[in-house]
């Protein structure tokens, strides 16, 4: 008797680690010898306000790829419509990267980011990306030249991730998720475009809630990277006065005034000229302070069109709105903190500290 | 059964109470080739007869020690002639039965009517040889031989002091193996011997031939795959446990000594420790301690990640996963498991194998294993790796005992892992930490010092600390003495 009591406790407490662990008595047959753990979706827009979507199947293999597509209404439709046109069950934890299609983003992208965010299965870290083009002709293209195309493209986008590498803009469905929902931010994805021989990275696009709304490119992206991104560069070409500007970091202080009325974004920058090809003497103290102020204005001006294509777009993805917080106050509403966005008279200014070069060759007064 | 019992009585009674004669030695002895009765005419009255086992003396020695002396002595007294041995008078029959089979020489003086012993034990066995199963490159070699008095010499001579006790017990209805009980008096927790004591005396079995015959008969939990007493044949081990407050048992016939009380954590720890300095012996017990965890986890994560948890693989090692895995007939459980049945034949066989066989067992188990089971596609690249990365890590085990133990969890983890996952790899360690905190060795707890938890005792745990600051020993073991050094006055 006192065997099956203890017997029955034990198996009590058995059941109890299950229970209260919130785990499943059923367990998903994963054998990962049977399954296709897609690795990238591709998702634009089909017919009929329909969902087009594609990715490359059998994942993670070297048997012979195909690229599937499925037109569907619902993303889960097409995920299950996979099974039944392919001999492995499809599965979705492995999934590190959702194509979305450029049209697609302009129409609003919040049921697929909500879909996403609700299924345990994908995690927080795939990375989000705006293509231009038809994105399945290339993947078709791509099966016979690169075997592991998606793979590759994945690595790139992990590579710039990883400590702030100042290339380009990488987001993944957590950060874009924080963007989307905090007041006073909008989010951003970078923007890829699918050109004959490649794909090659076009810039950021700013994004008015889940709406795609402008696509930022070259000097604008690259100061988008400074400010707010990254707040590192490797290098920054200025063509116009022939120079590039090596590992610049900035700092950035934004003050706001009492009425809300005018907003003051200093830049503080420290680099290093790496490369000069024009005529003037940058030895020359003088010289070097004369192209530090014209990088400063030219900067200057850059960034002013950059914030005020931004303030005519209605969107904050610089986290702006934040300023306005003041403790002991309740925040203001964002609708409002958008009306009066538009309307700020932002002043940039950028300070620029260049590492001095060597002073062998300068002509050093009082000698 | 009460008849049988007091038949047995009454026959152990008769031969107590039976006179001590040459007679009733012959009887006895009947049938015995190497008996010998040899009689000595030392006068034309006086006869001395020798009585001994010829197989368990030394016979150089009986010549040299005893008849020499005998005849040329001129002295009345067998006592007065030998001098260079020991002499024992025996009074009873069961006593010179009892000498005549450890090894000694009976003496009987007719004309005295005087039964006397002289120990002459054949010292035919092993010389000492260095350690073949705790080898280590620096430090003392040698090592335990068969016989006991032998060993207590090597533990005497390491430490010359009083307080070392050697108290001497006879188990086995048959074998009449010697054990002894060694601990330093005042320093070694007296509960420590005295539950030894009594285990010992309660021991009812006919032969012994390993000391761990003997543990099995002290241990507290049978069924358990932890040994509870340590086994070494060391003498330095041995030295040092009884320093830190252990006790010590040798078993008479073998070379391994039993430590005790122990805890899981002395199965990790090498005498290699306390040569080495203190940081590369620490790093050394930590790789130890990793590496056991590796060869007991490694296989059934591998198990639980192909089977349960595809998510959690970094997704270039999926890559060669999917690609190693895909033409394989077995699932990953059955693939795991016939490779790990598969190490165990190996092993064994490669220990019951002469050394020069054992270079084919190599070959063999190396190509068609490896190579050929790849190849043939019973099994992946990937478990091959693995089944081989945590074979090697299971040898880093100092404890022998232990590294068969760990095939055992091994596999008990491998179904766990099969059926649920990680879930039921965590279950696994679960119930083995709840089973080490449930064992004990002579009743002190196997898991301490983490649990009874004692601070100071881990300075030489998961690490071994410097000598100069281990001053104090072991809490756990509760000395008598707890510092290590005299006090100054």
């Amino acid at each position: 008797m006192r065997l099956h009591k203890k017997i029955f406790k034990r198996l009590i407490l058995l059941f109890m680690t299950f229970w209260l662990s919130g785990c499943a008595h059923f367990t998903k047959n994963n054998l990962i010898e049977e399954i296709s753990p897609i690795t990238f979706l591709s998702i634009s827009k089909g017919d009929k306000g329909k969902l087009k979507i594609s990715t490359i199947l059998p994942p993670l293999s070297k048997e012979k790829k195909i690229v599937m597509s499925q037109e569907v209404s619902l993303l889960k439709e097409g995920v299950q419509k996979y099974n039944l046109n392919f001999y492995q069950e499809i599965k979705s934890g492995q999934m590190r990267m959702l194509v979305i299609s450029e049209e697609l983003g302009k129409d609003g992208i919040m049921s697929i980011i909500n879909v996403l965010l609700t299924d345990p299965d994908i995690s927080l870290r795939i990375y989000l990306v705006i293509v231009k083009g038809n994105f399945e002709e290339y993947l078709e293209s791509q099966l016979d030249k690169d075997e592991n195309f998606d793979y590759s493209f994945y690595r790139m986008l992990k590579h710039y991730e990883e400590k702030n590498q100042g290339e380009l803009t990488v987001v993944n469905l957590h950060e874009f998720k924080n963007l989307l929902y905090t007041p006073y931010s909008d989010p951003f994805l970078p923007v890829f475009k699918i050109q004959e021989d490649g794909v090659s990275y076009e810039g950021t696009a700013l994004f008015q809630d889940d709406k795609l709304v402008e696509t930022i490119s070259s000097l604008d992206d690259r100061i988008f990277q400074l400010i707010n991104n990254d707040h590192y560069l490797e290098v920054l070409p200025i063509p116009k006065f022939e120079v590039v500007l090596g590992h610049v970091r900035s700092k950035i202080i934004v003050d706001i005034d009492s009425s809300y009325s005018t907003m003051t974004y200093t830049v503080n920058i420290d680099t290093r000229i790496e490369e000069y090809r024009g005529e003037k003497q940058l030895f020359d103290p003088k010289e070097l302070e004369n192209m530090k102020k014209n990088i400063e204005t030219h900067l200057e001006k850059q960034t002013h069109e950059l914030v005020k294509k931004m303030q005519e777009l209605k969107v904050d993805p610089l986290q702006l709105g934040v300023q306005t917080k003041r403790p002991f106050s309740k925040p203001m509403e964002e609708k409002k903190w958008i009306e009066m966005f538009e309307k700020m008279d932002i002043k940039i200014k950028y300070i620029i500290n260049i590492d001095s070069l060597t002073d062998a060759n300068s002509k050093r007064q009082n000698l | 059964m009460e008849k049988k019992q007091i038949e047995s009585k009454l026959v152990t009674q008769s031969i107590a109470e039976s006179e001590l004669s040459i007679e009733a030695l012959k009887k006895i002895l009947v049938q015995m080739d190497d008996a010998e009765f040899v009689e000595i005419d030392i006068s034309d009255i006086r006869k001395i007869h020798l009585v001994y086992i010829r197989t368990l003396i030394d016979q150089e020695k009986l010549n040299e020690s005893i008849i020499k002396p005998l005849t040329s002595c001129s002295k009345p007294s067998i006592q007065d002639c030998i001098v260079n041995s020991s002499i024992i008078p025996i009074p009873t029959f069961i006593e010179a039965k009892k000498q005549l089979f450890s090894g000694s020489i009976l003496l009987f003086d007719s004309s005295q009517n005087l039964w006397l012993a002289v120990p002459l034990k054949n010292p035919i066995g092993r010389a000492i040889e260095s350690s073949e199963t705790e080898t280590i490159l620096f430090g003392a070699k040698d090592s335990f031989s068969e016989q006991v008095e032998q060993n207590i010499t090597l533990i005497r001579r390491r430490l010359p002091i009083h307080e070392l006790k050697a108290e001497k017990f006879t188990v086995g209805s048959l074998s009449e193996t010697s054990v002894v009980l060694m601990y330093i008096e005042g320093l070694t927790n007296p509960d420590f011997v005295s539950t030894v004591k009594e285990k010992i005396s309660e021991i009812n079995f006919d032969l012994f031939f390993d000391s761990s015959q003997v543990a099995a008969f002290l241990e507290e939990h049978q069924n358990s795959i932890f040994p509870q007493f340590q086994q070494t044949d060391r003498p330095d081990v041995v030295t040092y446990s009884l320093e830190l407050g252990k006790i010590t048992l040798l078993v008479d016939n073998t070379p391994f000594a039993l430590v005790a009380p122990i805890t899981f954590f002395h199965l990790f720890q090498s005498p290699e420790d306390y040569i080495n300095r203190w940081v590369v012996a620490s790093f050394l017990r930590i790789i130890r301690y990793v590496s056991f965890i590796l060869s007991v986890t490694l296989i059934p994560f591998y198990v639980a990640l192909t089977t349960h948890h595809y998510q959690m693989i970094p997704i270039q090692t999926l890559l060669v996963l999917v690609d190693s895995r895909s033409k394989l007939p077995f699932t990953p459980f059955w693939e795991a498991f016939i490779m790990l049945i598969f190490i165990e034949i190996i092993k064994e066989a490669s220990l019951r194998m002469p050394t020069k066989t054992g270079q084919t067992l190599g070959v063999i188990g190396g190509i068609v294993i490896g190579q050929a089971a790849v190849e043939a596609g019973f099994a992946s690249n990937v478990l091959i790796v693995m089944v081989g990365i945590s074979t090697i890590a299971s040898f880093l085990i100092p404890n022998y005992l232990m590294t068969k133990a760990n095939s055992l969890i091994q596999l008990m983890l491998l179904i766990f892992s099969s059926l649920l996952g990680i879930i039921g790899i965590a279950l696994g360690i679960i119930a083995i930490l709840a089973h080490l905190n449930s064992l004990s060795s002579i009743k002190q707890p196997y898991f301490s010092p983490v649990s009874p938890f004692f601070r100071k005792d881990w300075i030489d745990l998961f690490i071994r600390g410097p000598l100069v600051k281990m001053m104090e020993r072991p809490e756990h073991l509760k000395p008598l003495k707890l510092k290590r050094y005299k006090t100054r006055r």
